[in-house]
């Protein structure tokens, strides 16, 4: 309905502005002026800068041509006019304005006359109505609608969109005459009608029931679009929030398992401790009778005359050996008791290459039988360090372990020792397949084990990490370019007497007391 | 002549015996008792400069004699050693005044010279309180 308006507006202004201009014209110049061809010429090429005037024509009360501008001047030139129906209606009405038609050259016009306010003349313009059907094609009808002019008797005073010629007799129907504009549904199609020109034409704009919901379409499209879109995201945020809450329960689910193997193995490491302080006790005193025995075979072997005692020196090194082999034995009870820290307040001056001969023997069986070749490449120029022996050897004997366990059989540990002015290096590489990423980062994390439940406690290389740290060195771990996993052990070079850098706090009590 | 007395107070005969025999031989008198009472009992009646103290004992344990001792004779030095320990009694020990706090199985040479530095540090206390009494006794009587 709106849009019918719109156009018909639009069309009337249209028309309305070239009478203007025509009653413009014929207001400002009297016949002599605009009668004098001349005159018409310049006023032509002022008033058709934009080209849809064809031809401007100016002709006296009685119908005879005064003067012409256009292409047709051959045939208008000496026609009388006072015949003509639409002359006579201009003289009459003072303005004009035909039907369309489509001229000499099959291009569709539209005449608009006006008279001079003293009726002494005519000028009539032809107009190309091709502007005139861009108004009215500029209306949004969808593909299928169409919007055209026709006039009472039903022909088509501007080209219908769709290539129609005539109307259909139901649109005949229509062309009833009615005020403002009327709407209605015949078919799949939609009408709305509105005469215009003063009742001679009628504006005819016919829409797609459909497609004239388009819009309305559309927007309901749009809004399902909307929806759908604001569901699928929500949905999959909620797919994602719950993936997320259920690998967080899960990884939590994880971790609580993993506390409570932990928490078994503490408990289980307790009661071992707890076992193992008994056993080191009833040990202890038993140990310290055969020291002193010892001792005092010792103290008594001097006052024998060796030329006397057939194998004096064959019992002075067995009673040495009994007390070096009590004070190893006494060595793993008091760590047995929790006291190794205390022990290592005591130094003494050790041979690494010796403790790792020593370290390797314990072991070489079990390498044997799984085709497990030691290699050593020792520096035999290793200078000696005071630290703690069973300390180290314990340190040596948990990264062998370990990397027998990597290598599994078939395979190689290479232990290499050397040194510079501050330190001992004794390395530990292995043939076996390395060291995660993620097993690196938590290698020294107490109870961290990738061995099976109950084979490892996990312990091991924390342990050893607080050894080497407390002695003043430290413990490194890589992977080898060429496969397998690298152990490196810095150990402090110490002369006797020499104060050591250990972090006295955490030692036993002796430390913290004194 | 002899160096110190020392009091050997464990339950365990042969420790007691062969430590008493082994210190005599140096030269250091020594006797031994088996159990925290009787040690205290030793004590009241004097000449004992150092004691070696068990601390896991039929009876009144180590660390409760120690404690006694200490309250008795507080220049008396007590050097605990034992066969069965934990950090936490060790610092008992050394809070309540001990020496040292030695586990066994210890070489007799280790234990000695603990023993020696024990008598010693005795010795400078008392003569560290002998010298104040002298500075006293010359203050109150100058003459």
């Amino acid at each position: 309905m709106r849009m019918a308006e719109e156009r018909s507006d639009a069309i009337r202004q249209y028309l309305d502005q070239q009478i203007l201009l025509l009653s413009t014209l014929s207001g400002m110049y009297p016949v002599k002026v605009i009668g004098n061809q001349d005159h018409l010429d310049r006023l032509f090429k002022a008033i058709n800068e934009r080209g849809h005037v064809v031809d401007l024509q100016v002709i006296d009360a009685k119908g005879v041509q005064l003067s012409y501008v256009g292409p047709h001047r051959a045939l208008v030139e000496g026609k009388k006019y006072h015949d003509a129906e639409w002359f006579n209606d201009t003289l009459i009405a003072g303005k004009h304005v035909s039907d369309v038609f489509l001229g000499y050259r099959n291009i569709p016009h539209l005449v608009v006359a006006v008279t001079d306010p003293l009726k002494t003349y005519v000028i009539r313009a032809t107009i190309n109505s091709e502007k005139f059907n861009a108004l009215l094609h500029q209306a949004q009808m969808g593909h299928s609608g169409d919007a055209f002019i026709v006039n009472p008797e039903g022909e088509f005073q501007t080209p219908s969109l769709q290539g129609e010629k005539e109307l259909t007799s139901a649109e005949r129907e229509l062309l009833v005459h009615h005020e403002g504009t009327a709407a209605q549904v015949m078919g799949s199609y939609l009408y709305t009608t509105r005469w215009i020109k003063e009742g001679q034409w009628m504006l005819m704009i016919k829409f797609k029931v459909s497609e004239s919901l388009g819009s309305f379409n559309e927007r309901r499209n749009n809004s399902l679009m909307i929806i759908a879109a604001a569901t699928i995201i929500f949905m999959f945020s909620a797919v994602l929030l719950c993936r997320y809450m259920v690998g967080k329960l899960e990884r939590s689910d994880r971790r609580r398992a993993n506390m409570d193997q932990q928490m078994i193995q503490v408990e289980k490491m307790a009661s071992i401790g707890r076992l193992a302080a008994g056993i080191a006790h009833e040990i202890n005193n038993p140990l310290q009778m055969i020291t002193n025995q010892a001792g005092w075979i010792e103290e008594l072997l001097p006052d024998e005359d060796p030329a006397l005692v057939k194998n004096f020196d064959e019992y002075r090194d067995a009673v040495s050996k009994i007390k070096f082999h009590v004070t190893r034995a006494g060595t793993i009870t008091h760590r047995l008791l929790g006291f190794s820290r205390r022990m290592t307040t005591e130094k003494e001056c050790i041979r690494v290459n010796e403790l790792i001969e020593e370290t390797i023997s314990f072991v070489e069986n079990e390498a044997l039988s799984n085709k497990i070749t030691i290699e050593r490449e020792l520096d035999e120029n290793l200078p000696t360090t005071m630290s703690d022996g069973p300390q180290v050897q314990q340190v040596f004997l948990n990264i062998l372990n370990n990397g027998l366990d990597a290598v599994d059989h078939d395979g190689k540990i290479v232990v290499s020792t050397r040194a510079d002015d501050a330190s001992i290096y004794i390395e530990f590489s292995d043939t076996g397949p390395g060291i995660s990423p993620e097993v690196m980062k938590q290698i020294f994390d107490p109870f961290f084990t990738t061995k099976e439940p109950g084979k490892g406690t996990g312990l091991g290389m924390s342990i050893c990490y607080d050894i080497m740290k407390k002695l003043g060195g430290k413990i490194d771990v890589n992977n080898k370019k060429t496969g397998g996993a690298i152990f490196t052990i810095t150990l402090p070079l110490r002369k006797m007497g020499e104060p050591g850098q250990e972090e006295e706090g955490t030692f036993g009590y002796e430390g913290a007391i004194s | 002549m002899t160096l110190f007395n020392v009091l050997v107070v464990d339950d365990e005969q042969e420790f007691r015996d062969m430590t008493i025999k082994r210190l005599t031989k140096r030269d250091i008198t020594a006797e031994g008792v088996e159990s925290g009472e009787l040690a205290i009992e030793r004590i009241k009646h004097g000449d004992i400069d150092v004691v070696l103290l068990d601390v896991k004992m039929p009876g009144m344990g180590g660390i409760a004699a120690l404690r006694e001792i200490k309250q008795l004779k507080p220049l008396l030095e007590v050097v605990m050693l034992t066969g069965h320990a934990s950090v936490e009694s060790g610092i008992d020990g050394m809070k309540l005044g001990a020496f040292d706090y030695l586990m066994k199985p210890m070489e007799f040479e280790s234990l000695l010279e603990k023993l020696s530095q024990a008598y010693e540090r005795k010795r400078m206390q008392q003569d560290k309180i002998e010298q104040a009494q002298i500075k006293h006794d010359m203050f109150m009587n100058p003459s």
